[in-house]
C-alpha cells in the first residue's frame, strides 16, 4: 500500500520557520511510524532527524505528535491511523531540528523531584535491604512504569502556556518516591509541588493520561499528590 | 539555536485530546463568557443614559441570554465534576464515564432553558 507522511521540518542552518515535506513510501499496515521514518532517511532523505533508539516502547526515544496527538513512533502502527500520516515534534519544547526536541528544559524539572529513594536511619539489624509489603509496594507500583518519553507533559496545555510549571511526568517522578513507604523525604516533594509552579497547574485537562504510551494513570497520581498535600496524610 | 517553544492558542486547540480536552476548553470559553457578560453589565449601569440601554439590548438580547446560559451552566458543572475528582482522586480512573454523567446532567438541562428562553422570545 502507498503511505502518505507529511513530515514537519527544520534545518537551524537554512531555515527560519519551520515547514512541512510530503513523501510517499510503500508500506503495510502492520509497519509502525518509525519504520516509515527509518525508510525515509534510508532511501529517500537522509537529512532527515528525530531521535531512537530501542524501537520497542521502553526507551521513550522516538515521542512525537503523529496526527495531531503525542505518541511513541515506535508503537503506532499504520493500521491504527491510517496511509495519511503527520509527523510533527512535541509541543512546548524548542525544536532542534525537524523532529528533535531539546529535552533539557524537561529533564532539569525531573531533577527538581529528586527522583531517587532518600532513607538516611540506619540499616535494619541484619543489614541487608529495607523490606516492604506487596500492598505497600503496590501503592506507587503505576509510577513507576515512566520511561520518560514527554509524551505527558508536552500534551499539557498548562505545560504549553508556562514552561516553569513542572509538568505531569515530574510529578508522576515525585509521586512514585512520595507514596514508596521506605522513603523518608516526602514532605521535602510534597514541599517543592506546593511551589506556584507544582500540581496547582493542574487543570485536569487529562491529554497527559490519553497520551501515556505506558497507560500510567497520570492524572490520577497527580490527584493523589495534590489530596496528600492537602491532607498531609499518604494513604 | 531552534524554534521557540511557543505554542500558539490555534496549534493548542487543534491538539487531538479527547473529551476531556474539550471539556477543558469549554470550561475556559464559558469563564472568559461570563466575565464578558459581568464586564457588560457593569458598564451598561455605569454608562446610563443611551449608551447604557445600547449595552444592556446586547446582554438582553435572547441569543447572547442562551450563549450566557450555556457557559454559567456549563461552567457549573464542569466544575463540580473537577472537585469531585480532586477530592476523591481514585475516582479519577472514571474520568470518561464522569464525562457522559456530565452531558448527560448538562444537555436536558441546557435543551429545557434553550427552550424556555426561545418560547419567551419569540412567543411574547
Amino acid at each position: 500500500m502507498e503511505i502518505t507522511i507529511k513530515i514537519f521540518r527544520y534545518n537551524p542552518e537554512k531555515d527560519k520557520r519551520g515547514h512541512h515535506e510530503v513523501y510517499k513510501v510503500e508500506g503495510n499496515e502492520n509497519d509502525r511510524v518509525l519504520d516509515i521514518l527509518e525508510n525515509i532517511k534510508g532511501n529517500h532523505d537522509g537529512a532527515l532527524s528525530f531521535r531512537r533508539s530501542c524501537a520497542h516502547g521502553v526507551c521513550g526515544s522516538c515521542g512525537m505528535r503523529i496526527n495531531g496527538r503525542n505518541h511513541l513512533a515506535c508503537k503506532t502502527l499504520v493500521r491504527d491511523i491510517g496511509a495519511e500520516i503527520t509527523v510533527e515534534p512535541l509541543l512546548g519544547l524548542k525544536i532542534v531540528k525537524d523532529l528533535i526536541v531539546d529535552m533539557d528544559p524537561f529533564f532539569e524539572n525531573y531533577k527538581e523531584m529528586m527522583p531517587y529513594f532518600i532513607n538516611d536511619s540506619p540499616l535494619p539489624e541484619n543489614g541487608r535491604e529495607r523490606l516492604q509489603s506487596p500492598e505497600d509496594r503496590a501503592r506507587f507500583d503505576d509510577t513507576t512504569k515512566c520511561i520518560l518519553c514527554a509524551c505527558c507533559t508536552t500534551s499539557c496545555p498548562s505545560y504549553w502556556a508556562n514552561g516553569n510549571y513542572y509538568g505531569p511526568a515530574a510529578i508522576v517522578a515525585a509521586h512514585r518516591f512520595i507514596f514508596d513507604s521506605r522513603d523518608e523525604a516526602a514532605s521535602e516533594r510534597l514541599q517543592i509541588l506546593a511551589e506556584t509552579d507544582g500540581t496547582a497547574r493542574c487543570h485536569t485537562a487529562y491529554n497527559c493520561t490519553e497520551a501515556c504510551p505506558r497507560e500510567i494513570q497520570i492524572t490520577k497520581a497527580i490527584g493523589e499528590v495534590k489530596l496528600a498535600q492537602v491532607t498531609g496524610t499518604l494513604k | 539555536m531552534g524554534l521557540s517553544r511557543n505554542v500558539s492558542l490555534w496549534t493548542g486547540l487543534r491538539y487531538k485530546g479527547q473529551g476531556p480536552y474539550l471539556t477543558f476548553i469549554l470550561h475556559r470559553v464559558g469563564g472568559l463568557g461570563m466575565g464578558i457578560f459581568v464586564t457588560i453589565h457593569i458598564l451598561a449601569s455605569f454608562l446610563g443614559g443611551e449608551g447604557g440601554v445600547l449595552v444592556n439590548s446586547i446582554y438582553e438580547n435572547w441569543m447572547f441570554q442562551i450563549f450566557i446560559f450555556f457557559c454559567a451552566l456549563f461552567h457549573a458543572i464542569n466544575g463540580l465534576r473537577i472537585t469531585l475528582l480532586d477530592l476523591f482522586p481514585k475516582l479519577i480512573e472514571h474520568e470518561h464515564e464522569a464525562i457522559w454523567i456530565e452531558w448527560a446532567v448538562f444537555l436536558p438541562t441546557f435543551g429545557i432553558a434553550v427552550l424556555a428562553i426561545v418560547t419567551t422570545a419569540l412567543g411574547g
